[in-house]
């Protein structure tokens, strides 16, 4: 354990000294994974999919703020649907605008999770995000999360639809649009995951701000065990044919994932808790203090034994 | 002082930038985007609602009372942007309320520093 505190302090350390280069660095890394991913998936417009214009794009979003990633990555999204069905490119376009005018105004720190829920969906830890997002966020992160994992159920369902959609005929444009509306709409393992991610958020923030010892880690686990039973039980009602192998591995993954987050985040000794009373004119205060483990990283002092050469600048050999 | 100087490089810039304002002018131009945010929202959704619905539109569209059915959606656009509206007002109520109690705080930390300063 006294390693990984002193691995947390280098890299404390290390990330505060060259913070600098580190952000541009994970902007360009987060810009360039998520543009590579939205080709991977629904790669249609050939002109925006080449490698050199996506290293360009993260060049560019690795000195502009972080939301600029998100514009970027959304602006991709439609013009790829663009290239596919003007139907889907609009319906994206809008799903996309309403989110930024209407919620993201409120909360423009939340943006980032609309980027990084599809990312975890492609990457099959999507329950690593209301985990870490009730850690971190408030539970108003629920939205933000609804709104990344319709983002990923709509490239999801593009995606899929593609063929059908391409065949369908290109003057009937009412039709794709009931087409692509109703199977958003209809998809119920959209809907259940909202509701499952939006419990577990609620349900994590509330615990880890309990004052009860090991908060953080019994929100985690309560937070994975009913976001599984959540899904499971939408899974039994509605039938939808979710893989719980799938899910349950996924789960264990995430809970690795917030334990790494608590680990940085949220590290106290239960041990060594104090509990003190002390008043003032006009309160009493039952106080409990938690002590964070923090561990000096070792310094290393280089001393010199030998002397340097100038002194024996009379001929004298060094030995 | 470690403490004030984050503030000041991060929190405190948007706060001070709140603080810029008095909190009619403040609130009342956050409302004002909102509404014209939600202007937009609206008649986007509108569009594909339409979209979704045009056959049964272009069907009914000689049937159906053309005002009455104007008259429901200005209702509901009314309806939504006010709804909107009265939401943006609260937040950014307690987001000026936030900067200035915070700010406050800063000040008053930053003249015990002036003062520690002074003694030394």
């Amino acid at each position: 354990m006294t390693t990984l505190l002193v691995a947390k302090q280098y890299i404390k350390i290390f990330i505060s000294k060259y913070e600098v280069y580190l952000k541009p660095l994970m902007k360009l890394i987060l810009a360039l994974a998520s543009l590579m991913m939205i080709n991977g998936k629904i790669g249609y417009m050939h002109r925006i999919d080449s490698v050199s214009l996506v290293l360009i794009l993260s060049l560019m979003c690795s000195f502009m703020p972080m939301n600029f990633i998100i514009f970027v990555a959304a602006a991709f999204t439609v013009l790829h649907l663009y290239a596919l069905s003007l139907e889907c490119a609009a319906i994206a376009l809008v799903i996309f605008l309403v989110m930024f005018l209407l919620y993201f105004r409120f909360s423009p720190r939340d943006t980032l999770v609309v980027l990084l829920t599809p990312m975890c969906f492609l990457l099959k830890i999507p329950y690593a995000i209301p985990l870490t997002m009730g850690l971190l966020g408030t539970p108003a992160s629920a939205v933000s999360v609804g709104c990344g994992v319709m983002v990923s159920y709509l490239i999801n369902y593009v995606a899929d639809s593609a063929p059908a959609l391409s065949g369908m005929d290109a003057d009937d444009m009412a039709t794709k649009f009931k087409f692509i509306i109703d199977g958003l709409l209809n998809n119920k393992q959209m809907m259940i995951t909202i509701a499952a991610f939006a419990v577990t958020i609620i349900l994590v923030y509330i615990i880890k701000r309990m004052s009860v010892n090991y908060a953080w880690t019994i929100a985690i686990i309560a937070g994975a065990v009913v976001d599984v039973m959540v899904l499971l039980i939408g899974d039994l009602m509605f039938d939808i044919n979710v893989s719980i192998g799938g899910i349950i591995v996924g789960t264990i993954f995430s809970v690795l994932i917030a334990k790494v987050v608590e680990f940085f985040a949220f590290h106290v000794d239960y041990n060594r808790t104090e509990k003190v009373q002390f008043e003032d004119d006009e309160y009493y205060y039952y106080v409990k203090a938690v002590p964070k483990i923090t561990v000096a990283a070792p310094s290393k002092t280089v001393k010199r034994i030998n002397t340097s050469k100038k002194k024996y600048s009379g001929g004298q050999s060094k030995r | 002082m470690t403490k004030l100087a984050s503030y000041e490089m991060h929190e405190g810039k948007k706060h001070i930038a709140v603080m810029n304002y008095f909190r009619g002018d403040y609130i009342g131009f956050q409302v004002l985007k909102s509404v014209i945010a939600a202007t937009i929202s609206f008649f986007a959704l509108f569009g594909i609602y339409a979209f979704y619905n045009f056959e049964e539109l272009m069907q009914d569209i000689y049937k159906m009372d053309l005002l009455e059915y104007g008259k429901s959606i200005v209702i509901l656009y009314l309806c939504a942007v006010g709804a909107y509206g009265v939401i943006s007002y609260v937040l950014f109520s307690s987001k000026y309320n936030r900067a200035k109690k915070s700010l406050k705080h800063y000040y008053s930390n930053l003249r015990n520093l002036a003062s520690m300063y002074d003694n030394e």
